[in-house]
């Protein structure tokens, strides 16, 4: 009986969601029975890491020695930080909950000009480590035309660069930190239904029924 | 986690039991399998294109928008593009309202999406985040999986702001 609950659990590992289905689901569960369930799905899904372009040096990195080659380090991110004097930098570990990020580092510009400021003084970092390499390889870098949310994406480290106003209305900090499964909006919709009886304030005598 | 899930299935209508069944009783018989899975007997499954109907899973206000151009490709939008869409249905005091023409990001789509190292994935149903025409999202939360293609595709942002990503 253990084992059947363990056989759907990884199943529905395997297959990634309940609403997802992999075409080769089934070879990856084969190779699931062995060890543990949970670490190697994680591996899994580290070498899914599409996108930036450090795909394979960060393979690499995780898995076999240590080379110190990535994109951007969390301390010299915190120094540029401080160097632009971002306001409110926030680094979150969202190693747990997260697979394709270990840092997620807030910072807030105090106006657009400023954010863009950010973007451009980490890019500039990125550009110095690599002088006199070959190829520059660049992290990539969303929301640089609008001013209000930038997302530098370099591998283990993302770094949201927000405004004051786009700070307050993403809030990401109650995101990550709470956890990955977000309860806010189903707990509005369970109030929402509640019948809630009227107040009555009418100065009116209640009638005795006699 | 089971319960998180088996409540998004009864959603769409769907018993996660009954799926996570019906994959047992598939592996039991091989014959049943095989009919199950023989790629005549299944669905077809396409790009997203104008007139297709899909699912916003964002707390943008809209619940349903229809797909009235695909920006990239001549046969349609598939997992990780964006569309220009038209709200089709709405909640009533939401940032959207019915009749709003607005951009949006596929995040689910029936179509199965290739992978780099050969898998392919494929969702239950189509569904769309909603962006502005710079590509910030209009929503603050994203709920459902996601999939790592938004990553290759410059959609940090929306995946930063999903709970599950598939």
């Amino acid at each position: 009986m253990a084992l059947s609950t363990s056989r759907t659990l990884l199943r529905s590992f395997a297959s990634l969601s309940p609403f997802a289905r992999c075409s080769n689901s089934t070879s990856y569960g084969d190779s699931l029975w062995s060890s543990e369930p949970r670490a190697i799905f994680k591996a899994l899904l580290q070498e899914w890491k599409l996108g930036f372009p450090s795909l394979s040096r960060a393979l690499y990195c995780s898995t076999a020695d240590f080379k110190k080659n990535e994109l951007l380090e969390l301390q010299e991110v915190e120094k540029v930080l401080s160097d632009v004097r971002a306001d409110n930098v926030k680094v979150i570990p969202v190693q747990k909950h997260c697979a394709w990020a270990d840092f997620m580092v807030i910072a807030t510009g105090r106006s657009t000009w400023h954010v863009k400021n950010i973007a451009q003084a980490l890019i500039y970092k990125v550009k110095q480590k690599q002088k006199g390499a070959q190829r520059l390889m660049l992290p990539s870098v969303e929301g640089q035309e609008g001013g209000k949310w930038i997302v530098i994406d370099s591998g283990k480290v993302v770094v949201h660069a927000l405004d004051e106003k786009a700070r307050d209305y993403y809030s990401l900090e109650s995101l990550w930190t709470t956890g990955t499964s977000e309860k806010e909006p189903i707990q509005d919709l369970e109030k929402a239904l509640v019948k809630i009886r009227r107040k009555n304030n009418s100065k009116k005598q209640a009638k005795k029924s006699a | 986690m089971a319960a998180t899930f088996a409540s998004k299935c009864s959603r769409v209508g769907r018993s996660l039991w009954g799926g996570l069944g019906n994959n047992l009783s598939g592996l039991l018989s091989a014959s049943h399998e095989t009919a199950c899975n023989h790629f005549l007997s299944q669905q077809q499954r396409t790009f997203i294109q104008m007139r297709t109907v899909l699912k916003v899973v964002d707390n943008s206000g809209a619940k349903k928008v229809m797909c009235i151009q695909a920006l990239k490709g001549k046969k349609g939008a598939r997992l990780g593009d964006t569309i220009i869409a038209s709200v089709k249905e709405a909640y009533p005091n939401g940032k959207v309202k019915k009749g709003k023409v607005v951009y949006g990001v596929v995040v689910r789509a029936a179509m199965q999406r290739g992978r780099c190292d050969g898998s392919e994935v494929k969702f239950d149903d189509n569904a769309v985040v909603l962006v502005d025409k710079q590509g910030q999202p209009i929503g603050t939360r994203v709920f459902g999986p996601v999939p790592h293609e938004l990553r290759q595709k410059k959609h940090v942002k929306i995946l930063s702001l999903a709970g599950h990503i598939a």
